[in-house]
């Protein structure tokens, strides 16, 4: 696959001060999710900076979509649609006295139609789970919806890219877990997300891929696993092992027989304790719990009500920020509302039922996490899809397509 | 800990906030220009009446809130009345008082007629200036004043600085704390040195926020353009024709008091 952003050999530094970047050479694939990560001062917010042609590096070349990047005005307002900022700062990027006027700030400058304009803010809105903010001032909103608006004024340009400097430095741990899920949503719908942080909980099950700097230097690249199961580099990028490998690593070193992978999540070490070392630490008298996976776009208040009475459950797990947004208004509250695929996989386990409200494409992302897993694991956890009438089993028709694309996507660079 | 927000803070949960802001200044300006037409103190004290009742009844503003922000421009102007009272010429003397041999201040019912003229004036005025800002935000206004043609380039700029105003109040507000947690205001000498400071920090910041508003700005493919909403609910024909007919009614009293 062609890379969509390649950067060779970029060199910056800020007047009277030691180099900012040195040697950066990278390149970056469509449909990836990178993590920079780094201590505070390893050169990361410069180098997201340059991606979008506000800082221009003192040497180097930066290749977007095959062609070389330019400075004059016009190539800049081409390159800075298709690669959007977003600053650690929300009160930094919303510009405008209201949230309506902010989100439009990018169309109306793209001189789009007064529709487009309309639309674009509108499916903008929409897909961060603003709606009905418009006509606040953006000094009434928590630091959450602050952070929502600000994404949201970049969406409305439709970019292909999306950098984020910082996502959730300001924000607090729920926050933190819901603007990640929603990243996570416009990744599934095709956006190529670059994050710089140095929560390396956050880096290490989040991302695809983890770019490691220190000194603006990049010292080490590769998937969370690799990038973190290397404790000279994590200790030279003034970073720490992430708490589930430590685990790991402390288990192992008691006699837990390991064959495969590193584990990113607390589902797969469950399922390495379970697999490799005891075969099962408890299988239930009924077997596994069900997963049952219900479309809230297509539902209204009493419907879910009328499920949720109809269908056994142990828990509820609400995903994707719209779908948060209906639970709040029909007075449901999520015993599950991060990492909630995984969870709910780890409950099937333990022979308990789950109920999972979401929307749009995520429902085909459970079937397609469970099927994968299942395979992967040779057990049966069972899926269903709710519906108003009854409930039926199996796989939504699109989701081989959706298994294929994304493991098209795991080969880097 | 923040009350810098509070007119803005009432006007965005008023009970009038979906009626439309033309319709809400009309009245409102009406008034003010009315008030200063009128020849004495029946008709504003009235205008000053009818509008509190709206501010209170239809907006829902809270009546003590209301009470309190009135309180202060009507202290100032209770004072310049007194002044102009027993200040003023005039023939019939009502009530005199000999403070010292040299100075003996008297009302005339002349004075005291100008005087509560110009008291009620400034109440009328008063309350029309805060029914506007009470029920319409600054936000809502932005729209209104491309509607009347106003040049983009003062909006835009009143725009930016209706943002930061928020910005800077709630930077100043920090920096004004960590002062106070350092004991900075203890001596007169001690706080004039701190506000000083306090000033010298809000520069700076203002400064890089400028910096920082540009490359936000660029980042968004900035063209000189700034979107305002312009797409308000439609006028409403009933609402602005009580207005009219308010208004005449108050042009009808002026006629009729003066003639």
């Amino acid at each position: 696959m062609e890379p969509l952003i390649e950067l060779k050999d970029l060199e910056y530094s800020y007047p009277y001060a030691t180099p900012a970047l040195s040697g950066i050479s990278l390149c970056i694939r469509k449909g990836e999710k990178i993590a920079l990560v780094g201590s505070n001062g390893a050169g990361k917010s410069t180098l997201l900076l340059t991606l979008n042609g506000t800082i221009r590096p003192d040497k180097g070349s930066i290749i977007f979509q095959g062609k070389p990047v330019s400075y004059d005005r016009t190539s800049l307002r081409k390159i800075r649609q298709k690669i959007g900022f977003v600053f650690q700062d929300p009160d930094v990027q919303i510009i405008a006295p209201t949230v309506w006027q902010d989100v439009a700030f990018g169309p109306v400058n793209l001189d789009y139609t007064d529709e487009q304009v309309r639309q674009s803010v509108t499916d903008a809105l929409h897909n961060v789970g603003m709606e009905g903010f418009e006509k606040r001032p953006p000094y009434h909103l928590s630091g959450g919806e602050k952070k929502r608006v600000a994404i949201a004024g970049i969406l409305a340009m439709d970019p292909e890219v999306l950098v984020l400097d910082e996502p959730t430095s300001m924000l607090d741990p729920a926050g933190s877990e819901d603007i990640m899920d929603l990243l996570d949503e416009l990744n599934l719908q095709g956006k190529t997300i670059i994050i710089s942080t140095h929560d390396v909980e956050l880096a290490f099950t989040w991302a695809d891929r983890i770019i490691l700097m220190e000194k603006g230097e990049i010292i080490g690249s590769g998937t969370p696993e690799e990038a973190f199961s290397d404790k000279e580099m994590i200790r030279r990028a003034r970073l720490k092992t992430p708490v589930l490998l430590e685990l790991f690593y402390e288990l192992k070193s008691r006699g837990l027989k390991t064959s495969e992978t590193l584990p990113r999540t607390v589902l797969d070490i469950i399922r390495i304790i379970e697999h490799d070392h005891h075969g099962t630490i408890r299988l239930p008298g009924n077997g596994y719990g069900t997963i049952h996976v219900g479309d809230v776009d297509k539902m209204s208040g009493t419907d879910v009500s009328d499920i949720l009475a109809r269908t056994s459950h142990d828990s509820i797990g609400v995903m994707g920020s719209r779908a948060k947004i209906y639970a709040r208004k029909w007075g449901f509250t999520p015993d599950i509302s991060y990492a909630v695929i995984d969870k709910c996989i780890l409950q099937a386990m333990n022979g308990r039922s789950s109920i999972i409200l979401t929307t749009g494409r995520m429902v085909t992302r459970v079937f397609e996490r469970v099927t994968i897993f299942n395979q992967a694991n040779d057990r049966s956890i069972p899926v269903r899809s709710l519906t108003l009438d009854n409930t039926t089993d199996g796989v939504p028709p699109e989701d081989n397509v959706a298994v294929q694309n994304r493991s098209l996507l795991k080969e880097s660079c | 800990m923040i009350g810098h927000d509070f007119l803005e803070e009432t006007a965005h949960h008023n009970a009038l906030l979906q009626v439309h802001p033309f319709t809400k200044l009309f009245l409102g300006i009406g008034s003010i220009i009315l008030v200063l037409l009128t020849p004495n103190y029946i008709v504003p004290c009235f205008l000053a009446m009818t509008l509190s009742i709206i501010i209170i009844v239809l907006a829902k503003i809270n009546l003590k809130f209301y009470l309190k922000l009135l309180g202060i421009p009507l202290s100032f102007a209770m004072l310049s009345a007194l002044v102009i009272i027993f200040l003023s010429e005039g023939v019939t003397e009502i009530w005199s008082v000999q403070l010292f041999p040299w100075l003996t201040l008297a009302a005339t019912s002349e004075s005291l007629n100008q005087g509560l003229h110009i008291f009620s004036r400034i109440f009328g005025g008063m309350c029309a200036l805060f029914f506007i800002s009470l029920t319409t935000p600054m936000t809502d206004l932005f729209g209104i004043m491309k509607k009347l043609k106003i040049p983009e380039l003062f909006i835009d700029l009143s725009m930016i600085i209706y943002r930061y105003i928020f910005i800077f109040m709630e930077k100043a507000s920090q920096i004004y704390l960590a002062q106070k947690m350092r004991l900075g205001y203890t001596r007169p000498g001690e706080a004039v040195r701190s506000y000083s400071m306090l000033f010298g920090s809000i520069f700076i910041t203002s400064w890089d926020a400028g910096e920082d508003l540009i490359n936000a700005m660029d980042g968004r493919c900035y063209n000189g353009k700034h979107a305002k909403i312009t797409s308000y609910n439609p006028v409403e024909w009933r609402t602005l024709s009580a207005v009219m007919i308010y208004l005449f009614i108050i042009t009808g009293m002026i006629l009729w008091t003066s003639g």
